[in-house]
């Protein structure tokens, strides 16, 4: 069963190397990694990652994030000592899975992790689904999402604005404010595209690992310095 | 010219009735007929100002004048009826002024591609990889040129969101070579094509640099390159200047460009950008100086 769960963004800039020298946004890696260190802090046996991706699928565990097609001069980022390095690479994960599992690493966890990713095209219930089977899969998992909000937020944004933006994000971080993680079912998968909120599977997958819990949750970072909505989260079931 | 058995020569480029050879570097005059665009935005949204502005790039040694009445950036809908009222009927009035110089059209839409070479327009610079096919149909009526952008997966007026690419030039070289290779099925002249990298478009600052820094890949494909690298984000975030303050890293991109054979260079500042391609084409051998006195008395 699920113990706790942290709610952390996806994008690019993450990852300190694409910043160049100005780290740019570091309260938001802060937040992060304080959600990746919360979240281990309960001693859970698993560690069950979601992040949004072309397809639906588990991947390896010791998949790497590889930052090149962001940013070709970066290679794959080596998780491994120099001094043993793996007989063979790893492979390359969606940056979704590749951020958050640098974040686990950040963190000092070294346990269980399973890999998952999710389609946009999934609905609200397979989400759901999928969320309550990654959240039985061991006595004590915790759950590491990672979801971004609508990347339309505006004038400057990636998307431009859109004036559906703002009620669609603050609808997202009420829901989770509240520990009310039912709400996320209702989001529209539809309009969630259209918003370009990547997050939504993600959040869903969250809704229904955390079924019939109403967590505590403490929110690390909410804002949108980009035009897209950057939300950070940790959830402890059982208060 | 898409085979991969090595380097092609680059050959002589015809725009309207001017032959360019792969040794004289063009550079192509932007005019924006927008009051909106980034870098002084309404400058020449007037029409007197426009043709005086036309005036000056042409005065400062502009090859090429391109006239567009679209933002790259989204914003406010420009329909194509605005679009043909901005452009053509202004490119009519410097095809009257100047018969001879060559007139590019920045716009992906084959309606305000075919106004315009209604009214003298000899060359179509689409920088948003054909999102319009009939594009290339027009230039092939007209016997005009036509560039081939790589804007990766945009729409037009879109801005890159997490693009990715495993391989951001082998992907520039696909859909560039595959828009040539769909004109001259469609029928435009081969030696009026061109192939455009495009920065910043559909890329993040690292892949225009990537782009920037393999440029010779373009080149070797025989087509010509165009580069517009003019005070664009990429330079402004590499070394964190303002539009008004990209001069010098624009310049230095131009540099970089021209030396790895780029042929047509869209710029707003003319006489810096001239110089520097002419500077360039002293270096490589493709120039003599122009004039050589120092220690020859």
């Amino acid at each position: 069963m699920i113990t706790s769960a942290a709610l952390c963004p996806a994008p690019p800039l993450l990852a300190r190397e694409l910043t160049g020298a100005d780290p740019v946004v570091p309260t938001l890696r802060d937040a992060c990694l304080d959600a990746a260190a919360a979240l281990i802090a309960d001693a859970p046996d698993l560690v069950a990652i979601v992040g949004a991706a072309a397809e639906t699928r588990a991947w390896p565990p010791d998949g790497q994030l590889n930052l090149s097609p962001y940013a070709p001069p970066l290679r794959v980022a080596d998780r491994t000592s120099a001094l043993s390095p793996p007989p063979q690479p790893a492979p390359a994960l969606p940056l979704a899975l590749g951020l958050a599992s640098r974040l686990l690493d950040e963190a000092g966890y070294t346990g269980r992790r399973e890999l998952q990713s999710v389609s946009d095209q999934e609905t609200a219930a397979d989400c759901a689904a999928l969320g309550a089977r990654l959240a039985s899969s061991s006595a004590r998992v915790a759950m590491l999402v990672m979801a971004d909000g609508s990347a339309r937020r505006g004038l400057k944004a990636p998307g431009y604005l859109d004036d559906r933006s703002a009620p669609f994000d603050t609808e997202v971080e009420r829901a989770v404010r509240a520990g009310n993680l039912s709400a996320l079912l209702t989001l529209d998968p539809v309009l969630a595209r259209e918003l370009m909120a990547t997050g939504r599977a993600g959040w869903q997958v969250l809704a229904g690992a955390m079924t019939g819990v109403r967590p505590v949750t403490q929110i690390r970072y909410c804002d949108d310095p980009f035009g897209v909505a950057y939300l950070v989260a940790s959830l402890r079931a059982g208060g | 010219m898409t085979d991969t058995h090595g380097p092609r020569a680059q050959g002589m480029l015809r725009l309207g009735h001017c032959a360019f050879p792969p040794s004289q570097p063009l550079i192509m005059g932007i005019v924006n007929r927008t009051p909106d665009s980034f870098f002084r935005p309404g400058l020449t949204w007037d029409e007197r100002a426009a043709m005086a502005r036309v005036d000056q790039v042409i005065a400062e040694g502009a090859d090429i004048v391109d006239v567009g009445g679209i933002p790259a950036a989204p914003g406010a809908e420009v329909d194509v009826a605005e679009e043909i009222r901005r452009t053509a009927t202004f490119i009519g009035a410097v095809r009257s002024r100047y018969p001879d110089v060559v007139i590019s059209v920045d716009t992906w839409r084959h309606e305000t591609g075919r106004a315009a070479c209604e009214a003298g327009a000899d060359l179509l610079n689409d920088s948003w990889g054909g999102d319009d096919e009939r594009l290339a149909d027009v230039a092939a009526e007209f016997g005009v040129g036509l560039v081939c952008a790589h804007a990766g997966a945009q729409r037009p007026r879109t801005r890159p969101f997490r693009v990715a690419y495993a391989d951001v030039m082998a992907d520039v070289l696909d859909r560039t070579l595959r828009l040539a290779q769909r004109a001259v099925a469609a029928g435009v002249q081969p030696d009026r094509i061109i192939i455009d990298a495009a920065h910043d478009f559909g890329k993040n600052t690292w892949h225009s640099l990537e782009v920037t820094r393999r440029l010779a890949e373009m080149t070797e494909t025989g087509w010509p390159v165009l580069v517009s690298l003019s005070n664009k984000d990429f330079v402004g975030e590499t070394l964190n200047m303002p539009p008004e303050q990209r001069l010098p890293g624009t310049l230095a991109a131009t540099s970089v460009c021209a030396w790895l054979g780029a042929r047509i260079f869209r710029a707003h500042q003319v006489t810096e950008s001239r110089q520097v391609v002419d500077m360039v084409s002293a270096i490589r051998g493709d120039r003599p100086p122009a004039r050589a006195v120092r220690g020859l008395a």
